[in-house]
């Protein structure tokens, strides 16, 4: 038997579609900028404060080490159970958030101790504060050197908010799944939502490769 | 103002079980050029950093222009701006272009206006010789010119002593003497300088006193003329004539 293709479905519900593509850049963009503040912060302390380290290293070994879509639906049903209760979008926001943050915390620190003793001692000897070392010499090495792992992370992220659909955040995936159940036309749907997800993430990774192309730093 | 810019008095300092300071004593008089030489390990390198706090030591004194590094109230950020520091391996910022490396200081340290910062940066390159290549990275430069930019780095704080850490060692042959060059006018400018070095010829040259150290102590110092042609010690002599021979194959 042959396959007819009908696009049909796909053009009469991308109105229903493009809302959902709507949730997924928000998602992403909020996740990823809540993850960069976390693990910017967790990857200062685990260098300034080495005596919390355990802690930090259980947090960052936890959440590295099972996967994204049982935070997901561990999150969402356990936080309630304490008393706390999101909806499906920011329950997922936190769950991303910390997912990410346990990453980018390790991608951060890399970049931050990439950078070499001689250059934190050469601004000391100028006579910078630490803080001065940190903020005119450290760090803009670093971020450049961050860059391409952040940017990846970024569009990882970008697909992995699929896993929302779990706890029926209504976002991309989510409501390609309600179609196809409702529509028969899985196969359509899908292509559809794959051309979007390519459509947006494409672009992406190219400016991500162009950012740190020119951005770099011979030495 | 005190003649003396630096005294270390008594100083000890150990990494671990290896003491690699023992009791280090040198005072440094003002517009003095110390050449500190000595076999690798000895300790030199770590004295220096000690001098300007890098390095914690575990008992002692050190005095930079009456101002103690030691003390545990020491303002060390301010007391480092009067001392320059240059490196073996440069440590310029490879993040900014040279004229921005000399006047980064002066600008995040002293607060001065970036056209201020620039004009003085500009000034020092010329000094070093290095005109033209301001708005060149340092990643383009040689390594000769990378050690100068570095010297004009230190100079633009208006340093009072700066400290040198073998600053030819990880040069190649040829673009030894361009960095030497700039040392030896700094050292007849007035400077006070204290250089760990292997350049036998530059201590012989330029400085007022050699100092020869040797497992975490001074064993020798005098008169470049003293130490490095009448030594006293038999470490200094067995020294000097096994750089020779890795001078002269």
């Amino acid at each position: 038997m042959e396959y007819h293709w009908n696009f049909d479905v796909v053009w009469s519900n991308l109105p229903f579609l493009l809302m959902g593509l709507e949730y997924t850049v928000l998602l992403t963009a909020v996740s990823m900028s809540l993850g960069l503040m976390l693990g910017l912060s967790i990857a200062l302390i685990r260098i300034r404060f080495t005596r919390i380290r355990a802690a930090i290293v259980l947090y960052v070994e936890t959440f590295r080490a099972t996967p994204l879509l049982v935070q997901l639906v561990w999150i969402y049903n356990a936080l309630p159970a304490s008393g706390l209760r999101f909806d499906p979008f920011w329950s997922a926001v936190i769950a991303l958030t910390l997912n990410l943050g346990a990453y980018l915390s390790e991608i951060f620190r890399a970049g931050i101790i990439s950078v070499s003793k001689g250059q934190t001692h050469a601004g000391l000897a100028l006579g910078m504060t630490p803080a001065q070392v940190a903020r005119v010499v450290v760090l803009p090495q670093a971020v450049r050197r961050i860059i391409p792992p952040v940017a990846s992370m970024w569009v990882g992220l970008f697909k992995d908010t699929s896993l929302a659909s779990a706890i029926a955040v209504a976002e991309l995936s989510y409501r390609a799944n309600i179609l196809s159940a409702r529509t028969y036309r899985p196969v359509e749907i899908l292509t559809a939502v794959a051309v979007l997800y390519f459509v947006i993430t494409y672009p992406q990774a190219r400016m991500a490769h162009w950012i740190s192309n020119a951005t770099r730093v011979r030495e | 103002m005190t003649p003396d810019m630096l005294r270390i008095s008594d100083v000890h300092k150990r990494f671990g079980t290896h003491e690699v300071l023992c009791g280090v004593t040198l005072t440094v008089r003002r517009g003095e050029v110390i050449a500190i030489i000595g076999p690798s390990g000895s300790g030199k390198s770590t004295l220096l950093r000690c001098i300007n706090g890098l390095e914690r030591i575990d008992s002692g004194d050190i005095w930079v222009d009456g101002n103690s590094v030691v003390d545990a109230a020491a303002d060390l950020p301010r007391i480092r701006r009067k001392i320059g520091m240059v490196f073996q391996h440069f440590n310029l910022f490879p993040h900014m272009s040279v004229i921005r490396n000399v006047a980064v200081g002066p600008m995040v340290v002293l607060r001065k206006p970036r056209s201020e910062a620039y004009e003085l940066a500009r000034g020092l390159l010329d000094r070093v010789g290095l005109t033209g290549k301001e708005e060149a990275t340092p990643y383009q430069l040689s390594g000769g010119q990378q050690q100068r930019v570095a010297i004009a780095r230190a100079l633009a704080m208006e340093p009072s002593v700066i400290l040198f850490d073998e600053p030819t060692s990880a040069l190649d042959p040829e673009l030894v003497n361009e960095v030497l060059l700039v040392m030896r006018h700094l050292a007849k400018q007035g400077m006070t300088m204290i250089v760990v070095t292997h350049e036998i010829s530059f201590a012989e040259q330029a400085a007022s006193r050699v100092v020869m150290f040797d497992r975490g102590n001074i064993v020798e110092e005098g008169t470049p003329r003293q130490v490095l042609q009448q030594p006293r010690q038999e470490r200094t002599e067995v020294f000097l004539r096994q750089l020779e021979h890795t001078v002269d194959p």
